[in-house]
């Protein structure tokens, strides 16, 4: 039996700040130590790991140099000899195959034997594709008479390309085509009584050996990057067991609950977890340093003789390695806590995670691409920029480097690990708190696919559906879209704005004239003002866009904006004048104003958002819309065409002045083209298809005058109107 | 000491549709009371003892522990309340000693405080013999006497438990029902929810029968109960009664 509980001597004091946070960090790392699995990881791996991955490459470099030498001792090169004096340069090839070169490159490239015949054209031909002859050689007329006088004898030469042939024959048919120039060269000195010493001008004698040993190949640097992506991945899998045991297996083991009673807030249970799913992972990473530094004192044994492993700068990289994979661990940390947070059990937690593991990894692979390696701004990408910055700091940089010194890029890199580990554990906080996640789990949510309860207007995640879908559509069929805009047009706004837009409609019911805006702007005559004002801006937009554009490029596009031009130009040119409206003014404005400043805005904004939360929307929104776009060039234009058009929407509740600001917007340059039959009209049509330099000071203040008054009248009527319709409270 | 007012809370489930979980329940419990939330499964018993453990917000009303609001001071409910939950489980590779020392840390003992508390704790609640041993290896009743530990480290005046005894046998069930007596004698306020009545009929000052998420009948067990009848009988005829209503 027990005794009565006593009370305590004392009630305990307030915890400190960071009290809890430690508590809980110091309770589950004694806790994963006494993980079986998590000490595998963190020690056991790396120690098994890299031992192996070294002595399978030292195996295999091995193999592949004497594979080559063993190559080179015993290749034999076959050359079938045609054409009109297909005898006697067979018989003079053969000569000079008897005698090897004593010294030179040729020598080196020597094969063990010649098999050299005189052969019919047919019979050459069929050796040829069979792989029987390595090189078949057209030796036309007049080819000995060239070589024994004083001409340039021109041969024809084919190299087999069947699998069956000599691996190598073009390096073995070069070596004897410089013996038999060498060969002829004697033979005219010694015709023209020259001495043997007129062809050896200079000769450099070692009488204490080579002067220096030749300097060894290092493949240090290209190991590296495979090596730090390696590090990358085995430090991310040491915070694998770890995240998955701090809080779905706190659910698993029902101890959640009574965690969520400590006496502090979420954030700091979360960072409690985090410090200590970080400290496994810095061990982790750790012991991989330890079992690399260790493998590579003893990998350099075991290479080919003459090779090295020599890095430029082998302590300072390392250190700049270190601390930028301490930002590594600590994105890996939070990444692997933030995925399993929703999970219920260490199962689903550890299918969650692993596909997301193999993606991380990926994305660090992504550090190793050529055309990556010299761009600054890759060091602030998670998992890859300190692949960029680690490789940089130890081999330095290959061709043109990224411009920044190395202690910037780790500092740039430990800035955006700091910055995105602190969202990541606020936004696992979120998903911790979250009541319907914690007690009900991600199953007990709606089927993915039944239709939710009907909503007013959409959540923000469904806003964000339709235009992810559609990217995702654009880009898994660009490959079939047809060059002609005539098709690819309707094709793009079907795919990318309808089909979404009528499939989240079919399947999120919501009060449309709500969401999408299906309403007049105003009543009587202001409805008018607040039209005419808007396609005063969309005019004016449209050159203030491409002033913008012109200054920050300078007239020079991208070849995909190029291409673009091109044909925007063709379809205005050979298209009529009706169809051109339709595909470039009606459809798109129709479309994307309707999905865009309709359903996505609507999502965004929210049912009477505040005056903050309807900016926000408006300038989410718009930035959506510039991306949507895909071309760099034109999202500075598109992004200040989603705000003209988002705004309006809020202040004046109707899709109405959206599509006509967009529409007009969108008609310019099928107004100007259509004018540029006229006076000045070579100009109107560079600045409609972007191909002017600059646009003329006029223009450009009558563009923002025009913005001016069609933001002055839609003001002029929305104070005069109905102040309900606007959006916001 | 615990006060629940009006508390109602509402959710979402899978079907989009509104479940009423707790529809408008009251009840409050003293210092040095124990109160018996009986209830079949799906009355609201679990979501009000939630609530009260800070862990789900009300959508209405209001649930207090020594006068501070769940709601609005969740960190104070908590540094007031020992809560057990239905689903408690105990961290499998930790000793007992080892989770009255976490939890105490947590709350801000330390030292030898810490150290003088956890032995008074394992010493009343008979876990001598496996204070050191991991969880993972201890008996059902043993893990729950752990979780009844785990929630006292604080001292707090007041404990809310949920099915406390549904895993244990007849005896692991009678320890703890002593346990908990011990607690209310020495002045704390218990809230316990169960569907097994026949273990506390005689263990609690009164009763609150919920169903359908709000209170059918409350009160001790003389004023539920008819003459020669027992609380079992009393439980169904306030169930049948707010069903028929």
């Amino acid at each position: 039996m027990t005794d009565p509980i006593p009370p305590a001597a004392a009630p305990p004091a307030p915890p400190g700040r960071f009290t809890a946070a430690l508590a809980i960090a110091r309770r589950d790392l004694v806790e994963f130590v006494r993980d079986r699995r998590t000490l595998f990881v963190t020690l056991l791996l790396p120690m098994v790991t890299y031992p192996i991955v070294a002595l399978a490459s030292a195996l295999g470099l091995r193999t592949v140099v004497a594979d080559i030498e063993s190559q080179a001792a015993t290749a034999t090169l076959a050359v079938a000899v045609t054409g009109a004096e297909a005898l006697p340069f067979a018989e003079r090839l053969r000569a000079v195959a008897a005698s090897p070169p004593r010294g030179g490159p040729a020598a080196a490239d020597w094969p063990a034997g010649f098999e050299i015949e005189p052969l019919p054209d047919p019979v050459a031909n069929r050796a040829l594709a069979s792989g029987a002859a390595d090189v078949a050689v057209d030796a036309p007329a007049g080819t000995l008479a060239a070589l024994d006088g004083d001409g340039t004898a021109t041969v024809t030469a084919r190299l087999s390309t069947s699998r069956d042939a000599e691996p190598g024959a073009a390096r073995l048919w070069e070596a004897l085509v410089a013996n038999v120039a060498a060969d002829t060269l004697a033979r005219r000195a010694r015709g023209a009584g020259l001495p043997r010493a007129f062809l050896e001008p200079l000769r450099v004698t070692f009488p204490d050996g080579p002067a220096a040993a030749p300097v060894a190949p290092s493949i240090g640097p290209t190991l590296v990057g495979s090596v730090l992506v390696l590090l990358a991945v085995l430090t991310l899998t040491g915070a694998f067991y770890p995240a998955i045991d701090a809080i779905a297996g706190e659910k698993e083991r029902g101890t959640i609950e009574t965690l969520l009673m400590a006496p502090c807030s979420t954030l700091q249970i979360v960072l409690g977890k985090f410090l200590a799913v970080f400290a496994i992972t810095l061990a982790t990473l750790a012991a991989n340093v330890l079992s690399i530094a260790a493998t590579g004192a003893a990998a350099v044994r075991m290479l080919p003789a003459g090779m090295s492993m020599e890095i430029a700068h082998p302590s300072a990289g390392s250190l700049a390695t270190l601390v930028a994979f301490v930002g590594l661990a600590a994105i890996a940390a939070a990444t692997c806590l933030a995925v399993t947070t929703a999970s219920k059990s260490g199962k689903e937690a550890q299918n969650t995670l692993t596909p997301v593991i193999l993606l991380v990894s990926a994305l660090a692979g992504t550090a190793l691409l050529p055309g990556l390696r010299g761009k600054a701004w890759l060091a602030a990408v998670p998992f890859a920029g300190q692949i960029v910055v680690s490789r940089l700091a130890l081999v330095g940089p290959e061709g043109p480097g990224p411009g920044l010194p190395v202690p910037v890029l780790v500092a740039l890199s430990l800035a955006s690990a700091g910055a995105l580990t602190a969202l990541l554990l606020q936004g696992t906080a979120l998903l911790l708190a979250d009541e319907d996640i914690l007690f009900r789990g991600p199953d007990a949510a709606p089927h993915g696919l039944a239709r939710p309860a009907r909503r007013k207007v959409p959540s923000v995640a469904q806003g964000a559906i339709p235009v992810v879908a559609g990217l995702a559509l654009v880009w898994y069929l660009q490959g079939l879209a047809p060059g002609d805009l005539r098709l690819s047009i309707p094709l793009h706004q079907g795919i990318a704005v309808i089909l979404p837009l009528v499939a989240m409609l079919a399947w999120q019911r919501v009060d449309t004239r709500t969401t999408l805006g299906l309403s007049s702007p105003a009543r009587g005559p202001r409805g008018a003002v607040t039209l005419v004002g808007a396609g005063l801006i969309g005019a004016g937009l449209f050159f203030l866009s491409a002033a913008l554009l012109l200054a920050l490029g300078g007239g020079d596009g991208s070849p995909a904006v190029r291409d673009l031009t091109r044909r925007l130009l063709d379809l205005l040119g050979n298209t009529p004048w009706w169809l051109s409206a339709v595909l470039m003014v009606l459809l798109p404005a129709v479309a994307e104003e309707t999905l865009y400043r309709g359903w996505v805005l609507a999502a965004f904004a929210g049912v009477s958002p505040s005056r903050g939360r309807a900016v926000a929307a408006v300038a989410a929104q718009a930035a959506v819309f510039a991306l949507a776009h895909l071309l760099p060039e034109r999202m500075p234009a598109t992004f200040a065409l989603g705000l003209a058009t988002g705004a309006l929407r809020v202040l004046t509740g109707s899709i109405l002045p959206s599509i006509v600001l967009h529409a007009v917007h969108n008609a310019v340059p099928l107004v100007l083209v259509a004018m540029a039959g006229g006076p000045g009209g070579e100009q109107l049509a560079e600045i409609a298809t972007g191909g002017a330099t600059r646009l003329p000071p006029a223009v450009v203040a009558a563009a923002a005058l025009a913005v001016a008054v069609g933001a002055g009248l839609v003001g002029f009527a929305a104070r005069r109107g109905d102040r309900g319709r606007s959006a916001v409270r | 000491m615990i006060v629940v007012r009006d508390l109602v809370k509402h959710y979402r489930s899978g079907d989009g549709s509104v479940v009423r979980a707790v529809d408008g329940v009251s009840f409050a419990v003293e210092p040095g009371e124990m109160v018996g939330l009986l209830g079949a499964n799906g009355a609201g018993k679990t979501t009000t003892l939630r609530v009260l453990a800070t862990l789900l917000t009300p959508t209405a009303g209001t649930a207090s522990v020594a006068g501070c609001d769940a709601s609005a001071d969740p960190v104070a409910v908590r540094r007031r309340l020992g809560y057990v939950s239905a689903t408690t489980g105990v961290p499998d590779r930790l000793s007992p000693r080892e989770i009255f020392g976490s939890f105490g840390r947590l709350h801000g003992l330390d030292g030898a405080a810490l150290a003088d508390r956890v032995d008074r704790l394992v010493a009343a609640l008979g876990l001598g013999s496996c204070a050191d041993r991991p969880a993972g290896r201890l008996s059902s009743g043993q893990r729950q006497r752990v979780s009844v530990g785990r929630a006292l480290v604080h001292d707090p005046p007041a404990l809310v438990l949920d099915e406390p005894t549904s895993a244990l046998d007849v005896i692991g069930a009678r320890d703890l029902l002593d346990i908990l007596t011990g607690l209310r004698d020495a002045g704390h306020a218990i809230l316990v929810s169960t569907h097994r009545l026949h273990e506390i009929e005689r263990r609690c000052d009164r009763f609150v029968v919920i169903h359908g998420g709000r209170v059918v009948a409350a009160g001790t067990r003389d004023e539920l109960v008819g003459p020669g009848g027992d609380l079992e009988q009393a439980f169904f005829a306030a169930v049948s009664g707010a069903e028929a209503r």
